[in-house]
């Protein structure tokens, strides 16, 4: 299970980072950076934009790891939530000029065979198996939105759909996937 | 405006962290959560629902001067994550809060035919409140209770104890309820400099021989004599 490895793995850093151990916060980038860099890529597709997001993100991580709390959240969810708002942080400071007719958007990550990619834990399964039995326009704007960053209109201007209709459709399905998941 | 109403605010809750509100929705939402439990809440619950879908995206190693730039961010702010043991923020705020009170307690102790090399601390709490008296006793550690309060429900308080210059804290087991506690002797070596915490574990403790929870109390041995 090298999901449950990684977790216990990010949990202890984040640990030890907030003890002051020496080397815990490098060790934590070490392992992770590439998997959060990833992220943070997805929503601003600028590399230069990325880094500073995740510069941005481990200064955050270095001053709440005394506040992690593992019982209330897996390690590695945690520090992707931290990675993602400061991605849509800088997204929406640079009034998410990402262009979202960039051909490789949405290919990666949209395709329904490309939810076959979540992990095999359990969560992941359970979501993915959510996730297909929405309407495939939800289903678009929820992962265009989580992974992309997109906004509403970003969204709506891809489906080319009215806003309206894609901020109920998204609200819609994520009430569905609350019911699914329960 | 944050909605009362549970469902506007599950909804609300949903959308900021799928991250489709605007700029000033979001710095809104960011702002409540501190103060607001039930918006907390259900936050943390949508996070937990949509982390596997950040699996998607594709990992991708960052460039490689990043980290030097981040060590160099660090120590402008005054944390550097190198070198020795570094006094976290709670750590400085407890320096400042139990100076007074450590030497009260080291005068009162000092006046006692003390075993030589006698340590004691004051854990705190992160708001600088006193919790727990920790003193050296026979090779050991004795615990007690300052300030008793209430653990949370379905939980327990762990004991720990830091070494100078060790990379892992060192379990001294779980706090009974009495709060009152007394650490043999082989366990761990008291000694100045040693830091001690309380976290909050599972029931049993923490299961993997490492804090998991978050610290409750904290605070450094020192020996109690007069400075």
């Amino acid at each position: 299970m090298p999901d449950t490895n990684l977790a216990l793995d990010a949990a202890g850093l984040i640990r030890g980072v907030a003890a002051g151990e020496a080397g815990a916060l490098r060790r934590l980038y070490d392992a992770h950076s590439s998997r959060l860099f990833g992220i943070a890529m997805a929503i601003l597709r600028d590399r230069d934009a990325a880094a500073d997001a995740l510069h941005d993100a481990v200064l955050k991580i270095a001053g709440r790891a005394v506040q992690f709390d593992p019982l209330r959240g897996e390690a590695g969810a945690w520090l992707g939530a931290i990675v993602r708002n400061a991605a849509l942080d800088l997204a929406r400071a640079r009034g998410r000029e990402t262009p979202i007719d960039d051909p490789s958007l949405g290919d990666t990550a949209v395709a329904p065979e490309a939810l076959e990619r979540l992990a095999e834990a359990q969560e992941s399964v359970r979501l993915r198996d959510c996730l297909a039995a929405l309407e495939a326009n939800n289903r678009e704007g929820i992962v265009l939105a989580f992974v992309h960053g997109l906004s509403h209109a970003q969204i709506a201007a891809r489906l080319e759909m009215p806003l309206g209709t894609v901020k109920a459709w998204i609200r819609r399905g994520l009430a569905r996937l609350k019911g699914c998941l329960a | 405006m944050i909605p009362a109403d549970p469902e506007a605010l599950d909804s609300l809750a949903a959308e900021h962290v799928l991250g489709t509100l605007d700029a000033r929705e979001a710095a809104e939402v960011a702002r409540a959560i501190p103060f607001n439990a039930p918006l907390r809440e259900a936050a943390a619950a949508w996070e937990a629902r949509l982390a596997p879908l950040a699996g998607l995206s594709l990992p991708e190693a960052p460039p490689a001067e990043l980290w030097d730039r981040i060590e160099a961010s660090l120590a402008a702010r005054g944390s550097a994550p190198a070198g020795p043991l570094r006094p976290s923020r709670l750590w400085k705020a407890w320096a400042a809060g139990a100076t007074a009170v450590a030497a009260g307690l080291a005068a009162f102790l000092i006046l006692r035919p003390a075993e030589p090399a006698r340590m004691m601390t004051v854990l705190l709490t992160s708001r600088d409140q006193p919790a727990w008296l920790v003193e050296s006793e026979g090779g050991g550690l004795r615990l007690a209770s300052l300030n008793p309060r209430a653990v949370e429900p379905g939980r327990v308080q762990q004991l720990w104890a830091l070494p100078p210059g060790a990379t892992a804290p060192i379990s001294l087991g779980l706090i009974p309820a009495s709060g009152q506690a007394s650490v043999a002797p082989g366990l761990v070596r008291p000694q100045p400099g040693m830091l001690i915490e309380i976290t909050l574990e599972p029931p049993g403790g923490s299961p993997t021989g490492r804090p998991t929870g978050p610290i409750l109390f904290i605070g450094r041995l020192a020996p109690a004599r007069p400075s």
